[in-house]
């Protein structure tokens, strides 16, 4: 108890720097690995988790396509990582691009990039510098959250 | 030295040891307090749990390290472990991965392992609360090239019905497995693979080994094909004899413009490998509704063939509609038939009104549902993007054969929100069906309609930083998230969970 309370503290204690996404590789929608390397913005790379079965994430995936193609001559690149498992697999495709999605796909069928990055539920939208570090979190999506993403790109970029 | 002192040891040393840039710690911690029981327990009591999961990255070294600690006044339901621990090279090309770690072959029929981030699971026997994965505990090695991938693993599946206190330990991890995967990518629209698994089941000297065939296509843009196909190796490839063990699944999608969808055929036999450690895809849709999420069929795979087949199409206004068809066999003792027809609309009236409603016809002889019929109507209604008000209300009947009444399910809910940090809800439910409505503690079988009320607090006070607070009853069942299915069990009393990203 007391070494499980120090450990608490302990992480508590040093000092806070933004979270940084480590290179990653999964598959995307045409089967081939991909890695984020590969796919980052050159200024910001905003990353969608959604899945098929997550009512608010089909929602606000129109909207977030609308937001990148504004953005996509700026240096800001979207990925949505989609965590259906084998389960849903076949329906991510024709979902995304039905839904009129543009930007690249990739699938964490494990999960495992989701817990890396310490997402909890989906949708979770995160933006990344070009340094690799994730300088804001939103986790859920109510009608006109889109706004405040928008916006929050732009002070982004006017930074 | 104890688990959780090495690993405080360890990440007070990378901590404080390391003074290169490329060097960072993270992670995440979930605490969860609860004080109360199950509903027709007498004694409320509380208890705490909690998830830390850290992450210490330097270069292509990777460490991760997981502790779970649960605490109740009941000795024999607490612990405080060191679940999982993993050690990770990783370059452009190459990864090796030493300890406890998630991998897939293929498309699931011969092995998957999941994670479910912030999932707490409760077993209704053991009473003791812990994070719910499937993990592998060995060493993998995967290889990626641009026309090639290659995987290989020694590692030990996690039986994760059994939680982390159970003693032998050893039984949590009752079985060994080895495999290897080869994928080759023949052009930019086609790729075949190939594995080959062994099995130690349950610490036996005997082996069993299987084998699978995989394929992806692309003929044209819109249109997709896939499949593969796993076998015990001493069975007659694709001869699907009532006595072989087999798993064979098919899948097809497409899209034109802003019309999509999706149909998969399954064909298992006697494919339920070890304790359970393999996930061929159940072609069942997986329904957020709570009336259908807990109605979900759960694949036998001893036994099961069927198809799936779903539509969608999305209007330029924002609406869409969804159809999905699904059915399964199940050839055991006796011929068991599922079928389920689901249709789902959605209508933007305008930016700030939507509404969602959704028809759902079951036909389930594995639970002895029959003439199952689900409704529902959500609406959601923003006030400037500053308030919003959602409203979802949903309706299930069904029919037993062994029941003259028809059973109901009523849901009913209702949250505000305060963009983009607060919500408060309020979750009604109630019950006709018996096996809801009966007490197990006692002889006789009540039939009374049972209730159960919830209210529900969220906020979030940093991007990092959310709580969530929930007092009342909660109804349980079976629940699927990410296509995994498991059993939540009741709740009375107050539950609060703060969750934290560092």
């Amino acid at each position: 108890m007391k070494l499980f309370l120090s450990l608490i503290i302990l992480l508590g204690g040093f000092v806070y720097t933004p979270p940084k996404v480590n290179n990653f590789r999964l598959k995307n929608l045409d089967n081939r690995t991909t890695s984020y390397k590969d796919i980052k913005g050159e200024q910001f790379t905003v990353i969608d988790f959604w899945a098929t079965w997550c009512k608010p994430c089909i929602k606000s995936i129109p909207k977030l396509v609308e937001i990148s193609e504004e953005f996509e001559d700026q240096g800001v690149n979207f990925v949505g990582i989609s965590i259906d498992g084998p389960r849903n697999l076949a329906k991510v495709k024709p979902f995304a691009r039905s839904l009129g999605v543009t930007y690249p796909i990739l699938l964490d069928t494990n999960s495992e990039v989701m817990g890396k990055l310490g997402v909890r539920a989906v949708p979770s939208l995160l933006i990344i510098n070009s340094d690799d570090e994730i300088v804001y979190f939103h986790e859920g999506y109510k009608p006109g959250e889109e706004i405040a993403i928008r916006e929050e790109i732009l002070k982004l970029l006017g930074e | 030295m104890k688990k959780t002192e090495f690993i405080l040891f360890f990440f007070t040393f990378v901590i404080f040891g390391s003074k290169d840039s490329k060097a960072q710690v993270y992670g995440s911690n979930t605490v969860e307090i609860q004080y109360g029981n199950l509903p027709f327990e007498d004694k409320n009591f509380g208890s705490s749990y909690d998830q830390v999961n850290l992450f210490y990255d330097h270069n292509n070294l990777s460490f991760y390290g997981r502790v779970e600690y649960f605490l109740t006044p009941y000795e024999d339901r607490n612990y405080q472990d060191l679940t999982q621990k993993r050690i990770q090279y990783r370059d452009d090309t190459f990864r090796i991965r030493l300890g406890n770690f998630y991998e897939t072959i293929g498309r699931g029929l011969l092995l998957r392992s999941y994670d479910i981030p912030g999932s707490v699971y409760e077993d209704e026997f053991e009473r003791t609360r812990y994070s719910f994965f499937r993990d592998l505990e060995g060493i993998a090695v995967d290889a990626t090239t641009s026309w090639l991938e290659v995987k290989a693993l020694h590692a030990k599946p996690l039986f994760n019905i059994l939680p982390p206190n159970f003693k032998p330990d050893t039984l949590r991890r009752p079985d060994l497995v080895e495999a290897i995967q080869a994928n080759v990518f023949l052009s930019e629209k086609i790729s075949i693979g190939g594995a080959f698994m062994r099995s130690y089941p349950n610490f036996s000297n005997a082996t069993s080994e299987y084998g699978s065939f995989m394929f992806s296509s692309t003929p044209i843009q819109n249109i997709s094909f896939f499949g593969e196909y796993a076998f015990e190796t001493d069975a007659q490839v694709l001869a699907f004899q009532k006595e072989d063990a087999y798993a064979l699944y098919l899948g097809s999608n497409f899209y034109i413009d802003s019309f999509g969808g999706s149909i998969e055929y399954k064909n298992y036999n006697n494919f339920r490998l070890g304790q359970g450690y393999n996930d061929p895809p159940s072609l069942i849709k997986e329904h957020t509704y709570p009336v259908l999420n807990r109605s979900t069929h759960v694949l036998e795979t001893s036994n099961e063939t069927g198809f799936q087949f779903e539509t969608y199409y999305n209007f330029e206004e924002g609406h869409a509609i969804t159809a999905n068809f699904t059915t399964a066999k199940n050839d055991l003792f006796r011929e068991f038939n599922y079928m389920e027809f689901f249709l789902e609309g959605y209508y933007e009236v305008d930016d700030f009104l939507s509404i969602k409603t959704f028809f759902d016809y079951a036909d389930d002889e594995p639970k002895s549902e029959e003439n199952r019929i689900s409704v529902g109507l959500i609406t959601d209604k923003s006030f400037n993007y500053e308030w919003g008000l959602n409203l979802d209300l949903q309706y299930q009947t069904f029919e037993r054969s062994f029941d003259p009444d028809p059973s109901s399910n009523y849901y009913g809910a209702i949250t505000f929100t305060y963009l983009p940090d607060i919500s408060a809800g309020i979750v009604f439910e109630a019950s006709t069906d018996p096996q809801q409505t009966d007490n197990p503690n006692t002889f006789a079988v009540e039939t009374e309609t049972r209730t159960w009320l919830g209210t529900n607090f969220s906020y979030r006070f940093s991007s990092s930083n959310r709580i969530d607070v929930f007092a009342g009853k909660r109804r349980g069942g079976p629940a699927c998230t990410s296509g995994i299915c498991y059993e939540i069990l009741d709740f009375e009393g107050v539950e609060v969970r703060f969750s934290t990203r560092f």
